[in-house]
């Protein structure tokens, strides 16, 4: 099994990309770099960009113009599973778990990390059920650190809605990622369950060493887990900074509060 | 907790001895006729399952099974015979399923990029084209009258009616006989590797693909080649089908193969609940042993007309396909898991009725219903 944690991740560099979807710009010339091991949070009113922001990071969505790369890989003109392959996770703001129980969904995670190819799992080779056997002890070590351990082999469509955001959490952590994005992980909890989530993601930082990109409406929990903060409107980058710089900026308070509160900031 | 574990593991094993025993029962007490009907059950269940892997885990639609059937079907008979290279049998049969695999890969550009219901749209052409290549490659396949099938050699056990004449515990074995226990032998194997990959990472990514490509795909899934591959596996189960039908037949003929064949493997899965192995097996028998029974006990049943008897009532044939119309229908309506899901959800309340007898603190753990699933398959 690779260990990518013992090294600090690469810098995540993204230089202005534009996204244009049939004639709407949706991210335009926009640029931040992820600082290795830090939490860089990607903030901005509804239709932002942010998502497709995500989508580009991950190869979903390729940009019309710009470049996004990870250390000295030039990531636009990857497929997805290339991207995964090089460490980047990420989790969806509306979640998309697969059928079957937890464990299921966390042996995805290891897909890239493990090799056993259709022959040799069809007939059961020896190497192959070494590996699935070694990816499901990660997987479960894994399933505790995000509190999922007891709902290991539960289906994922009998758990909560908290726990289901859990598991897209736990299987992007499957993949031992050096990136890690998180698309709304406290979207829809309640505040016991955000705190967890947080209390989680800090670890996971802390411990790992990743680099978190992270997409959030919760402003309580990006100012206190967010090392430096990008904040996109209408797809341009309009601010970036600190959670203190930021928090200040005439231009964020006009874009979240309206034009009118801007000329009321200002008098 | 690991004492229940080797307990249940144990139990397991046993029941697969008890169930390997009672398969190996038939040739000794049922005629011929019964056991056509169990052999033409197990090839069907071959190819069910290699549909199922493609359609019901990964979510492709494919229409081209009989395709794939014939392939391996005419692909043996020509190795194995003449015209044709002539080899030997054993090497003609393995060669038949790489044939279909192969088969498979040539269209797998298509079946990489195209997905769910227009993948069964682009697969509907391989059966016409198949049945007309059947049809017109006269040196080949034999034209419409088809070819005849060499039987298959083993070490020089051969599996037809004599050579060597064979008598066990009494029972003359003939062709049925033998064939029955190489069909069990291919639907075991059959078992073992698919629901091996069902449970591996190539099962999981292709279930995945199937819920979610975005999902897949970021998880590190490369949906084009896991797409082909399942194509190509889905064919060569076909193609193993089409080896064992076409030694139960003696006879490959083109008419065998059409659409309708196809549609009937879908039905197949349909019924038995897609996706799962089990679920395929008793779709296929269902669906094979049914007009076959209606056609033998035609004179005892209401309604139905004896077979060749031309006084407009419904034909035998039709009433079978009349009632696994119907049945498919019910089972969309009432049990959108098919049978494998009926047997789970009938097997979980036993347990559950069980549980408090027999004092066991832990729970069962709970299964997902029909209702509780976040996403519906595609086909």
């Amino acid at each position: 099994m690779k260990d990518r944690t013992t090294t600090a991740p690469p810098v995540l560099d993204v230089r202005d990309v534009t996204v244009r979807f049939a004639g709407l710009t949706a991210l335009d010339g926009v640029s931040f770099t992820v600082v290795p091991g830090s939490v860089h949070a990607l903030i901005g009113p509804n239709g932002a960009g942010k998502s497709t922001c995500f989508n580009v990071l991950s190869g979903l969505c390729r940009p019309a113009e710009g470049t996004v790369s990870l250390g000295d890989t030039e990531l636009t003109r990857l497929a997805p599973h290339r991207i995964a392959a090089l460490g980047v996770a990420r989790t969806f703001q509306n979640i998309v778990t697969t059928h079957g129980t937890v464990a299921d969904n966390l042996m995805l995670g290891r897909h890239a990390l493990s090799r056993a190819g259709f022959a040799a799992s069809a007939l059961r080779l020896p190497s192959a059920v070494r590996e699935q056997r070694e990816h499901l002890g990660r997987a479960r070590e894994i399933a505790e650190l995000t509190g999922l351990g007891a709902h290991f082999d539960t289906p994922v469509a009998l758990l909560s809605y908290g726990d289901r955001k859990r598991v897209e959490l736990a299987r992007a952590l499957c993949l031992e990622p050096r990136v890690l994005l998180l698309d709304e992980p406290v979207a829809g909890m309640n505040a016991a369950e955000r705190a967890r989530t947080a209390e989680v993601v800090g670890e996971l930082r802390a411990e790992l060493g990743l680099s978190v990109v992270l997409v959030e409406h919760d402003m309580g929990l990006v100012m206190r887990l967010a090392d430096d903060v990008t904040v996109l409107d209408f797809g341009r980058r309009i601010a970036h900074g600190t959670p203190d710089e930021v928090r200040q900026d005439p231009e964020v308070l006009r874009a979240y509060l309206g034009t009118d509160a801007t000329g009321e900031d200002a008098a | 907790m690991s004492d229940r574990l080797l307990g249940a593991l144990t139990r397991r094993r046993a029941w697969l001895l008890l169930l390997a025993v009672v398969l190996c029962l038939p040739p000794f007490y049922l005629d011929a006729f019964w056991l056509r009907i169990g052999l033409f059950s197990m090839a069907a269940a071959i190819g069910a399952v290699g549909l199922a892997l493609l359609s019901g885990t990964a979510g492709q639609l494919s229409l081209g099974h009989a395709f794939f059937l014939a392939v391996g079907a005419y692909g043996y008979a020509w190795f194995a015979g003449e015209p044709g290279p002539g080899l030997p049998p054993a090497l003609a049969a393995v060669l038949a399923v790489l044939l279909a695999g192969t088969a498979g890969g040539l269209f797998s550009p298509v079946a990489a990029r195209v997905k769910g219901i227009y993948l069964g749209i682009a697969t509907l052409a391989l059966v016409f084209l198949g049945h007309h290549v059947l049809l017109t490659a006269d040196s080949v396949t034999g034209g419409f009258n088809g070819r005849s099938v060499p039987p298959l050699t083993l070490g020089g056990f051969t599996f037809a009616e004599t050579d060597p004449e064979l008598t066990v515990l009494g029972v003359p074995f003939g062709a049925e006989e033998r064939l029955w226990f190489l069909g069990l032998a291919l639907f075991a194997f059959t078992w073992f590797t698919a629901r091996g990959l069902l449970r591996s990472r190539p099962g999981r990514a292709l279930a995945a693909l199937r819920d979610s490509e975005t999902a897949a795909a970021v998880m590190g899934v490369d949906v084009a080649r896991h797409r082909s591959a399942a194509f190509v596996v889905s064919s060569m189960y076909a193609g193993l089908a089409g080896v064992l039908l076409a030694l139960a037949f003696r006879r490959v003929v083109p008419d065998y193969f059409s659409l309708v064949l196809s549609v009937d493997y879908l039905a197949m899965i349909v019924i038995g609940g897609l996706g799962s192995v089990a679920g395929a097996t008793a779709g296929a028998v269902f669906v094979t042993a049914l007009p076959l029974l209606m056609t033998r006990y035609a004179d005892q049943l209401p309604l139905v007309a004896a077979p060749g008897s031309s006084e407009g009532a419904v034909g035998p044939t039709e009433a079978a396909r009349y009632l696994y119309g119907a049945a498919i229908v019910l089972v969309l309506l009432y049990a959108p898991d098919g049978l494998h899901g009926l047997a789970r959800r009938a097997r979980d309340r036993v347990r559950r009725s069980r549980t408090p007898a027999t004092g066991t603190d832990v729970p069962p753990p709970p299964q997902p219903s029909a209702d509780a699933r976040p996403k519906e398959h595609t086909p």
